[in-house]
């Protein structure tokens, strides 16, 4: 898939998610910040954004003067390339990855910025005029609304991770002790530098050009313990407070170009990352979590693959319900997946979430010498998406 | 006869020695007479044109020239298109700021505004007989050629300056006369003529700062700053730094902030014209002046450097110690190797070379100060360093040869020079305020005299570059506020400095000769066994204000020299911060003050040892008494300055307390123990230091 796209290793880089009303972010527009984020991450990583000819964007929360879209977002990083936005719910940090493959495949672009972007935090209420409604006019909060109702099924987001653990009969201490080890998983990720890699650090400024605040941390990631997450009390089955994630604000960026210009831009040019396949499935009603898995198995039976070929595995996962369901359906040790943690810990910006998801998977996949890399989550609308993505050393 | 160490600047314009200033007691050039040579005698006065007049060149210099030419009946026509935006009624504000309603009034009354069509000038013109044509139009080469044709066809006598930045007169066929941003207040102007005209020595005469340089494309101003411009937009386009912190960290490595400048000055017309020098140099030099596409874009789109207001920088960007080395290369490495294009090309007189960079592109420090500071080694390597960062601007317009000679007194006097005639001495001053460059060729300057045997001696400023003397720099400041050692090295080593001009001369004589002399410059000054003044001079110690306690001996020396009825008045001048005017001062502060022609024939009657009537105030080496308190003082108005009194008043007491010979250490380990206090960081000087140095 997407032959001539590649993956410059190395010239990525995410925000950290601190979780929504924690932080500066919670203040910015975050069109804005993101553009100038993605601008200074280039600059760390020493590719002037200037080499871009076009630029992806994804978010799902409307954001101030998101009409101006993708070029609005470009200005911001002080270079004025056309591009569209797209949202595809919690898969858009995946979709658009897979967009700007597209993009450079079909040679219609050289090198295609990937921006994915989202602030959580006092997220905008829409007025939507609806005369046949008896309310006349319906106010909507973006997020909080949103995960409160499918409009499609009358469930809330938590109701399918309830229905999801009833249908594959998941119990409580599993789902517990998936969400204690997934964040063990991260907390030793981050201990051993590797986040490092992938997160920047970034200071916000207020109007007046003095510092805000310091985006520095994944903030509201707690260390648990199995005791606490047990005594937690139960929201729907299996789904506590302990496990599911939280809203969170930020940004995370990467880029898509051709096989010469990956070898140009990136400080290592023997690492070359491939597009493999992609699959996007839609599961029954109100079954979310289960929608991963159905994707995944489209996905390498499509290819060919088997799980053992996967080197990294790893999910957008916002509740851990998700993780134990797919390893009922893939007969799949949750234990060997999302190895540096998961956005069932570090929280859930939405649009950037699996883009951050793809930059950790494929540095881990470097460190283990290159290999398949497959990356899945669910989103809204009970969905599923999945892709394999290939690195390789020596190309 | 007169011998200098280097040759003074006034020289290039045709006006002799300083030294010769005094010698005949009175300045080389007179307005009246030069008024008549350039626009003819009061009876027939021909008037000045400025084409482009609503321009921002144009406007600003029919202000400067309007407002100094009003006295002598010179009418100023102001000539545009009838449909240029009016850029001549938005300067009023500032010219009754200046000189008051009815001055202002008569200003504009002197000013004819007409319309013409760009072919044909309007009938009227010839009512008014120009005799001069300043030509402000855009930087078209062709069209210019059309202009000055059209008025050399109606006025075959006219004499035509234009104010390119970019076209040399060769091209053009007209001499130049290139000013410098802001153009209402800015008194540089560049020239470029084969010999000194009248024009050029009336601009000295009314005020202003004519500078010769020779004819190449750009000037050395536009080499400088769209050079400097040219280097921030490398780095942008190498590492993607916004322009907004380029800026900063510019600001924070030599001055200037060049992307702000030009919006400040309007980008639509300013990235034109740097994009139209830098295309000319490229064409002409090759690659280190190659506009960047960024600059490209802006002068086509003529968009803001800076984010609009609702898009104010969000995501702060820092560098560390390797990174800011790799901007400093960035940004030096190109300015050094055109700065070696301008002196392997002659360009101008090194003093005059360095200065224009600080008095019209925002450098702290000129730009050969810096080459000099980095020795010929160190220029060399950084450029070699940015040919690495950028190979193609190594291939031509690079002359590392040029750069020698830095050990000659042409790069080793570029702010201070001397002349002496076997007798007197006379020490200039080019530079405004007070710095390590100063004051390390300050004490060359005054080996040279000495080793000369001159022992009576004037110091003043140079009657070309400085035509005030504002204090101490207070950028020198910036590291005395982190570490007090470093406050008691400057204050000690500048004390040290002053008293060489009392202790090494059997005769000094202070000569102030511009519109004020402030802080540090006066002190220095006082060191003079005389201290003559123009009668219209400012004297004033400011320090409080910012606060600092001065350092150069303020609260001690001039308190030696004064009776105890009159102390209180030094205590009022440097607690309050307020400046009197010289002749109030004389008796207590200065000896003489009085109108520019005696004053300077004074002072050379004292150098000289002539007859002069004026009584030389004793310098008192025991312990001096001072009034604790004096009245009259007006409010601190805020707490900074409140402790920035106790502590003058501290260092009074304390350095007036011991004998001369401790008073000088005495004085500056207290004037660096503010510098490290909280008053001190929160005050002018620390705000300045936060907003310069921590980016």
């Amino acid at each position: 898939m997407f032959g001539k796209a590649r993956i410059p290793y190395g010239t990525w880089g995410s925000s950290y998610f601190p979780a929504w009303q924690t932080s500066a972010l919670a203040e910015v527009n975050i069109g804005q910040f993101a553009g100038e984020a993605m601008n200074r991450i280039l600059g760390l990583r020493q590719v002037p954004t200037n080499t871009l000819d076009y630029l992806v964007i994804g978010s799902t929360i409307p954001w101030h003067w998101k009409f101006w879209n993708a070029p609005l977002v470009a200005s911001c990083m002080g270079h004025r390339v056309p591009g569209f936005h797209m949202e595809q719910a919690c898969a858009t940090g995946l979709q658009a990855v897979l967009l700007a493959g597209a993009e450079v495949d079909t040679g219609a672009h050289d090198v295609v910025g990937v921006l994915t972007f989202d602030r959580t935090s006092d997220s905008p209420v829409g007025v939507f005029p609806e005369r046949r409604a008896h309310e006349r006019t319906l106010p909507i909060s973006d997020v909080w609304d949103n995960f409160g109702f499918d409009p499609a099924t009358g469930n809330a987001m938590i109701t399918t991770a309830g229905l999801a653990a009833r249908k594959y009969k998941i119990d409580r201490q599993e789902v517990d002790e998936v969400a204690l080890y997934r964040h063990e998983q991260y907390f030793e990720a981050k201990g051993s530098g590797f986040l490092d890699r992938v997160l920047v650090p970034l200071e916000v400024l207020n109007l007046q050009g003095r510092p805000l605040g310091r985006i520095d941390d994944d903030l509201g990631v707690r260390k648990l313990t199995l005791e606490g997450l047990r005594a937690m009390r139960e929201l729907d089955t299996c789904v506590t407070g302990g496990t599911q994630t939280h809203a969170s604000d930020g940004m995370a960026s990467l880029l898509v170009t051709t096989r010469g210009r990956a070898k140009e831009l990136s400080p290592r040019p023997e690492i070359d990352i491939r597009f493999v396949a992609k699959s996007v499935v839609r599961t029954q009603p109100s079954l979310m979590p289960e929608a991963p898995a159905l994707a995944v198995k489209k996905l390498l039976g499509d290819t060919g693959l088997t799980m053992a070929d996967m080197i990294v595995v790893k999910n957008h996962n916002p509740f851990a319900v998700n993780d134990a369901v797919f390893t009922r359906v893939m007969d799949f040790d949750w234990k060997k997946m999302n190895t540096t943690g998961s956005s069932l810990v570090w929280g859930h910006p939405q649009g950037p979430t699996l883009t951050r998801i793809v930059i950790e998977a494929l540095e881990e996949a470097v460190d283990l010498g290159g290999g398949y890399v497959l990356v899945f989550g669910c989103a809204a609308g009970d969905v599923g998406i999945a892709a394999i993505l290939k690195v390789s050393e020596g190309a | 006869m007169t011998t200098g160490m280097r040759q003074p600047t006034l020289q290039t314009i045709g006006l002799g020695n300083v030294l010769d200033l005094f010698k005949n007691g009175r300045p080389p050039a007179d307005v009246g007479e030069l008024v008549d040579r350039v626009f003819g005698p009061a009876a027939g006065r021909g008037a000045m044109v400025i084409s482009g007049a609503n321009g921002i060149v144009g406007a600003g210099k029919t202000m400067q020239l309007g407002s100094r030419l009003e006295p002598y009946g010179v009418r100023i026509v102001a000539l545009d298109f009838p449909n240029a935006p009016d850029g001549i009624g938005g300067q009023y504000p500032g010219l009754v700021q200046a000189f008051g309603p009815d001055g202002a009034a008569r200003i504009m009354a002197n000013i004819v505004r007409l319309t013409y069509d760009g072919k044909h000038l309007p009938p009227e013109l010839a009512n008014l007989k120009p005799r001069f044509l300043l030509e402000a139009i855009p930087e078209i080469l062709e069209v210019k050629r059309a202009h000055y044709r059209v008025f050399r066809e109606a006025f075959s006598e006219i004499e035509i300056r234009s104010v390119t930045s970019g076209f040399p007169s060769a091209e053009l066929g007209v001499g130049i006369a290139h000013p410098a941003f802001p153009h209402e207040i800015n008194k540089v102007w560049e020239i470029v003529e084969p010999k000194p005209s009248a024009f050029t020595q009336l601009l000295w005469a009314l005020g202003l700062i004519p500078v010769p340089v020779s004819d190449h494309w750009s000037f050395v101003l536009d080499v400088l700053f769209c050079g400097f411009t040219l280097a921030g937009l490398r780095y942008h386009h190498a590492r993607n730094m916004p322009y907004w912190k380029v800026d900063k960290f510019a600001r924070k490595l030599a001055g200037p902030n060049p992307f702000r400048a030009h919006d400040a000055i309007g980008a639509k017309g300013a990235n034109f014209l740097t994009w139209s020098c830098l295309h000319h140099l490229a064409e002409q030099y090759g690659e280190v002046f190659r506009p960047t596409p960024e600059l490209e874009a802006h002068k086509d789109s003529g968009q803001d450097w800076y984010p609009p207001n609702h898009f104010r920088p969000l995501v702060n960007w820092s560098l560390d110690d390797d990174d800011e080395e790799e901007f400093r290369t960035w940004l030096l490495g190109p300015v050094y190797q055109m700065t070696s294009l301008m002196l392997h090309e002659k360009r101008a007189h090194l003093a005059h070379l360095n200065a224009i960079g600080e008095l019209c592109a925002q450098f702290r420090r000129g730009v050969l100060a810096l080459m000099r500071e980095a020795g010929p080694d160190g220029v060399v390597e950084t450029v070699t360093a940015y040919h690495r960062l950028h190979p193609a601007a190594a291939k031509s317009a690079w002359h590392p040869k040029a750069i020698g000679g830095m050990d000659t007194p042409d790069w080793q006097q570029l702010y201070v020079n001397a002349e002496h005639d076997g007798t007197v001495g006379l020490v200039t001053i080019s530079r405004e305020s007070y710095n390590r460059d100063v004051d390390a060729e300050l004490n060359r300057a005054l080996d040279w005299l000495t080793a000369a045997r001159i022992d009576r001696v004037i110091v003043t400023g140079d009657f070309h570059l400085s035509t005030q003397m504002v204090g101490a720099d207070t950028a020198e400041f910036y590291p005395a506020l982190e570490r007090e050692e470093d406050g008691e090295r400057i204050a000690g080593g500048w004390s040290r400095t002053a008293r060489r001009l009392h202790d090494d001369f059997a005769v000094s004589v202070g000569f102030i000769a511009g519109k004020r002399a402030l802080g540090g410059m006066l002190e220095l000054l006082a060191h003079c066994h005389f201290l003559v003044a123009v009668e219209g001079a400012s004297l004033g110690f400011p320090e409080v204000t910012l606060p600092v306690v001065p350092g150069m001996e303020a609260c001690h020396w001039p308190f030696r020299r004064v009776g105890e009825a009159d102390r209180h008045k030094l205590v009022h001048l440097l607690l309050s911060g307020r400046p009197v005017r010289a002749p109030e001062a004389v008796g207590w502060l200065i000896d003489y003050a009085g109108p520019l022609d005696e004053a300077l024939g004074t002072a050379w009657k004292i150098a000289g040892g002539g007859k002069h009537g004026v009584t030389q105030r004793k310098l008192v080496a025991g312990k001096v008494q001072v009034p604790a308190d004096v009245s009259g003082l007006p409010p601190a108005g805020a707490p900074e300055t409140d402790a920035g009194r106790k502590a003058i008043m501290e260092c009074i007491q304390r350095s007036c307390g011991v004998p001369l010979d401790e008073a000088l250490a005495l004085q500056a380990k207290l004037s660096a123990e503010f510098m490290v206090s909280d008053a001190c960081r929160s005050g002018v000087v620390g705000a300045d230091y936060q907003r310069t140095v921590n980016v």
